[in-house]
């Protein structure tokens, strides 16, 4: 890794959960007054997403419900601080977390889908060599019965012709 | 007897290309937890150590966000 920071801004992510004590109306409102603090602070929001109301794993402040809301956003890294303070002092926001989402360039994505590809092309091939195995079982198998009945006929033919030999 | 003779086993991200966990992604992530809630070895999964530190990671900020248990039963 270089030690040189790049110039670029960083891309955040933000999961943030709404106490159940609110509406779906009123929760909406609170998104908004987030989103509010996130443009006034100097970020740029480019992603938006409201999972709804989910049952919490673990009840937080005896809420065992909540509403998540999804977002993502540009900010300079030496603002972040403060917008993590600020949610931090909202009540109505039971938790939050910020972390750094990487973006992927085309060239990962393209990549990526090779990659895809070829783990789908592996998956096809086993399946194939496992029939392959299956079949080559049950023809074997097939082969043995086959001789048996040859040989079992052979001795009955025998006996039969040994007898009619005695009449 | 060649069914007898044990496969080595192979990291599950590896194989599938998962570089980038995400701590949303619960359902991935479960696979890796005990029912108690606690991270399994890479020792029983079979996970490399590369994608364990990740998983490791993940799974705490998921219990963060109430996603993943703490502790179970």
């Amino acid at each position: 890794m270089s030690k040189v920071k790049s110039s670029a801004i960083p891309h955040y992510e933000i999961l943030y959960i709404v106490a159940n004590k609110y509406s779906e109306d009123e929760a909406k409102l609170i998104e908004k007054k987030i989103n509010k603090v996130l443009i006034d602070r100097g970020g740029k929001i480019t992603f938006n997403q409201a999972w709804g109301k989910k049952r919490l794993i673990y009840p937080i402040k005896s809420f065992t419900y909540g509403y998540y809301f999804l977002a993502e956003f540009d900010l300079a890294g030496s603002l972040l601080a403060q917008v993590d303070k600020d949610l931090r002092m909202m009540s109505d926001v039971l938790r939050h977390q910020i972390v750094v989402k990487k973006i992927k360039t085309a060239e990962r994505i393209a990549k990526d889908k090779k990659i895809a590809d070829k783990i789908a092309a592996r998956g096809l091939k086993e399946e194939k060599t496992i029939e392959d195995q299956k079949k080559v079982k049950e023809e074997t198998k097939e082969k043995i019965k086959t001789e048996v009945n040859l040989k079992e006929l052979d001795e009955k033919l025998d006996k039969i012709l040994e007898t009619s030999d005695l009449l | 007897m060649e069914n007898a003779i044990k496969k080595a086993k192979q990291c599950y991200l590896c194989l599938n290309n998962i570089n980038d966990l995400d701590y949303k992604d619960t359902q991935l992530l479960r696979r890796f937890i005990n029912s108690y809630g606690k991270i399994l070895s890479k020792k029983r999964t079979g996970v490399c150590t590369t994608h364990q530190r990740k998983l490791a990671l993940a799974v705490k900020r998921a219990r963060i966000m109430a996603l993943l248990p703490f502790t179970g039963k």
